[in-house]
């Protein structure tokens, strides 16, 4: 047991309170302002509740737009999900297998489509994603999206094979068995796991992007973030919080499947 | 096996990093004016001259230098004071990672209902008694400074540094400090000398992380981010969405800075972690 410095309980109990507010605070908040009614100035509560914010966000045109969006996150962050984990497992092993300034090389590659600012990133490549008729389709937004996921996944796999233990396949070849037969019984299995967190990471990433499907879906194609931002700039509060609503609840849920998968990646997520 | 084939590692890096290279070589043509989406004829480089890009980089880095510093703080309070097995620490380290997946759009409205005039910061202090109306609260959204996009680019950011944090206190730091105590280090020293030093190291990667994340991130800064001087993701796609072609060759010019210093950052990343796998044993 290692000896903690002394410190006030005082600041251990107002930092508990902090993160208790930060980490409970927004939701509360947002299902207080989506369920509210007369939220005036200087009130701290809505006066009454009911839930006519939800039921015309739901019913309707907005209705038929927001669904449209949620099915366009959903399929965009499953696809992105299954490709980016997909395609970094073989990227991210050949990755961790490096050594030295090449290893360097690697792992900076792997974190350069994280670190380039997605702006950037719409503004460089919509000229050729128009050129080639994917700028404004959902295609496009896909590939787009897949871009910082696949750097995210190739981090986590590059973390993942580092402390993989290469052991039982060494032992399996060790008795005769082909890289082929190797897959099913042995590498398939082991890899479960890790494959499911790496789409999660991919899926939570193209879930929450704004500008790459802003500049690269021409506004097009519309995801649930995209109805959010619609929302906020149209002042209506009620509606954006159900959005929020919306859009926070399965990526808290994703995260908690993943278990703290994204430890792997070094690298800040969504 | 480790090593036998490095060119297919090197392959795998460049087909990663592909698409951000083809980003850069078509801003770098679109400057140019090879692109024909802009006003092409001689380069113009006099955005470059322009006192309001620099004012708006300058902003980009005093915010996300500002956010990054305080997130830091907040996750080695969190590893540092909440380290043991006891269930309020336990608590508290769950609940500083908990709001990681939250969007960043969703933490801007957040920000917007927490901290704008008429906002539940405003009306807390005006049950209070301190502020008599919306017009008496500070101004802590679209502000010069960017208090409202550093505290929520702050609080957006302190799960992340803390999941670090908290894995470098549980692990690494250990050993380390297992042998200071041994040696008569006392609790004070320990912490000063030791853990702190040793934690702020091995973060210094994720810090870079998070800072080059902040700088770039669009959606807090269009929403809670001042108009003038725009932060530069922002003044981007205004210069992108704008009507001229001349400001469209700027959005090139302008995305070819904010590469640049992304590419600085992540050599200093790839550095950091160098040194941290050399010097942190364990």
């Amino acid at each position: 047991m290692i000896p903690r410095p002394e410190t006030g309980s005082a600041a251990r109990a107002l930092l508990l309170l902090l993160l208790f507010l930060l980490a409970a605070g927004p939701l509360l908040l947002l299902l207080l302002l989506s369920f509210g009614e007369g939220w005036f100035w200087p009130a701290l509560l809505p006066a009454e509740f009911s839930g006519s914010a939800w039921g015309s966000l739901a019913s309707g045109a907005s209705g038929t737009r927001l669904l449209r969006a949620a099915l366009n996150s959903l399929l965009l962050g499953l696809s992105t999900g299954l490709l980016a984990s997909l395609l970094a497992l073989p990227l991210g092993r050949q990755l961790a297998r490096l050594t030295g300034w090449r290893r360097m090389v690697g792992s900076a590659a792997a974190f350069l489509p994280v670190a380039a600012p997605p702006v950037t990133l719409g503004v460089g490549l919509n000229y050729t994603f128009l050129v080639s008729g994917l700028g404004g389709s959902f295609i496009g937004v896909l590939l787009a999206h897949l871009i910082p996921a696949l750097g995210y996944t190739c981090l986590f796999f590059m973390g993942y094979f580092e402390v993989y233990d290469d052991r039982l396949d060494e032992a399996a070849l060790t008795l005769g068995a082909s890289r082929a037969q190797l897959f099913r019984p042995v590498t398939l299995p082991l890899l479960r796991r890790p494959l499911l967190e790496a789409a999660l990471l991919g899926f939570l990433i193209s879930w929450a992007q704004v500008p790459l499907t802003l500049l690269i879906g021409q506004g097009l194609v519309s995801t649930l973030p995209l109805e959010l931002l619609s929302y906020v700039n149209a002042g209506q509060d009620r509606f954006a919080a159900a959005g929020a609503i919306i859009l926070t609840l399965p990526a808290l849920l994703t995260l908690a499947v993943a278990g703290l998968a994204i430890k792997r990646t070094g690298a800040v997520v969504a | 096996m480790r090593g036998t084939q490095p060119a297919y590692g090197m392959l795998a890096a460049f087909v990663v990093a592909a698409p951000v290279l083809v980003g850069i070589a078509y801003c770098a043509a679109g400057v140019l004016g090879l692109l024909g989406d802009t006003a092409g004829g001689s380069v113009n480089w006099s955005v470059l001259a322009d006192a309001a890009t620099w004012r708006s980089v300058g902003w980009s880095f005093w915010a996300a230098g500002a956010s990054t510093f305080l997130a830091l703080v907040g996750a080695v309070a969190v590893a540092a004071l909440c380290r043991s097995t006891r269930s309020s620490d336990r608590a508290a380290r769950a609940l500083a990672v908990l709001p990681l997946p939250i969007p960043h759009i969703v933490a801007a409205l957040v920000g917007l209902l927490v901290l704008a005039q008429s906002g539940l910061l405003a009306r807390i202090a005006y049950s209070l008694g301190v502020v008599g109306a919306p017009a008496e609260v500070p101004v802590l959204v679209y502000d010069g400074l960017g208090v409202g996009f550093i505290l929520t680019m702050a609080a957006k950011e302190i799960p992340f540094l803390a999941l670090i944090a908290i894995s470098l206190a549980g692990g690494d730091l250990r050993p380390v400090e297992e042998s200071a105590r041994t040696l008569g280090a006392s609790p004070a020293e320990l912490f000063r000398r030791i853990t702190l030093p040793l934690l702020l190291r091995g973060m210094m990667p994720a810090t870079v992380a998070v800072f080059v994340f902040v700088f770039g991130s669009y959606e807090v800064a269009a929403m809670l981010g001042p108009t003038a001087p725009a932060p530069l993701p922002v003044l981007i796609t205004e210069s992108y969405a704008g009507a001229s072609l001349e400001r469209r060759t700027e959005a090139y010019l302008l995305s070819l800075l904010a590469l640049l210093i992304a590419c600085v950052a992540v050599a200093a990343h790839e550095l950091l972690r160098r040194d941290m796998f050399r010097r942190l044993p364990g």
